[in-house]
């Protein structure tokens, strides 16, 4: 029995309950109803947590996010090194002791600092297989509601100035400074 | 073509780290006359002081938007007149269009460099010979 099926066989269990003249029925009932308004409304939530029915997954864009962050770390902790790196450099040919020190001082705690993006990275992709998981049990978990066509996710509903707040693009979707500057230019 | 190093600048961003930023390269263009705001409110109190010569806002910030600022530095008579330059990660063509049509004077998108960031200053700012 699907669990469509089990909301809608609760409902005709109730109802044969309501009609009988038995003394101890409002106590099953109250339960009862309390297990089909509760069916309903984890059904409504499973349903809003779907995309809007291309296929997509539930949490495909939240992981791509997560991953971005991980590219976008790694990249900005590289550069991070690369100019640490010369002012190190830089740093042991200073003939001044105390420069030298305070520049070598400075450089290895940008290397310490340096150590967050591995312990994001590490972090993050925890998060991801996390997700993923969790993602694989919530589908079977709305497969076995079936249908769920009234659904609808909070993303879908947003309008107006709200609807243009989206944060960063990944970088395989994004526009460079050129696109913008044409676009713009576009529009005088 | 040399920037005003005088010129006032407001700048505008929910995060510290990219307010920093911000300073450290217009500090590299010799702009120091700079004031910061964490949001689009903090920063419409702050140039209705004093207007600025120049306004670099972000536009994802709450409760005031950079774009709810940019609506209401062009609605008001004593400031409709400020180049007012958008630095953000909101880099679609709508987003583009949305702010143009409410008056933005150019577009960043993050991440940016110094170089854009005069290019765009000095395209603003023609004054600034």
């Amino acid at each position: 029995m699907q669990l469509p099926d089990a909301h809608g066989y609760l409902d005709r269990v109730i109802g044969e309950l309501r009609s009988l003249n038995t003394p101890q029925k409002s106590t099953l009932v109250s339960v009862l109803e309390y297990l089909s308004d509760h069916i309903r409304a984890t059904r409504n939530e499973i349903g809003a947590l779907r995309r809007d029915g291309a296929g997509n997954q539930m949490f495909s864009s939240t992981t791509d996010e997560l991953e971005e962050i991980v590219t976008e770390t790694a990249r900005a902790t590289n550069r991070i090194m690369d100019a640490a790196e010369t002012v190190e450099n830089v740093a042991s040919t200073v003939g001044e002791p105390i420069v030298a020190n305070v520049l070598m001082t400075a450089v290895t705690n940008i290397y310490e600092a340096s150590a967050f993006q591995d312990i994001t990275g590490q972090r993050i992709t925890k998060i991801v297989r996390s997700l993923q998981s969790l993602e694989e049990k919530l589908a079977s978990l709305a497969s076995a509601f079936g249908p769920l066509d009234g659904a609808t996710s909070a993303e879908a509903v947003r309008e107006g100035d709200a609807a243009l707040l989206n944060g960063p693009q990944l970088e395989k979707t994004a526009s460079s400074q050129t696109d913008i500057d044409a676009l713009f230019a576009s529009l005088e | 073509m040399s920037l005003n190093k005088n010129m006032r600048i407001v700048i505008v961003d929910d995060y510290t780290t990219m307010l920093r930023i911000l300073r450290n390269l217009l500090r590299q263009l010799d702009l120091n006359n700079v004031e910061e705001a964490n949001d689009g409110d903090a920063a419409y109190h702050l140039m209705q002081k004093s207007p600025p010569d120049l306004i670099i806002s972000d536009w994802n910030m709450a409760p005031v938007t950079g774009l709810d600022l940019l609506r209401n530095v062009r609605s008001n008579p004593r400031l409709k007149h400020i180049p007012f330059i958008m630095v953000t990660a909101e880099s679609k063509t709508e987003n583009v269009i949305v702010a143009k049509q409410a008056g933005v004077s150019n577009y960043i998108v993050k991440p940016f460099n110094a170089d854009t960031l005069r290019a765009k200053i000095a395209s603003v700012c023609p004054a600034t010979v």
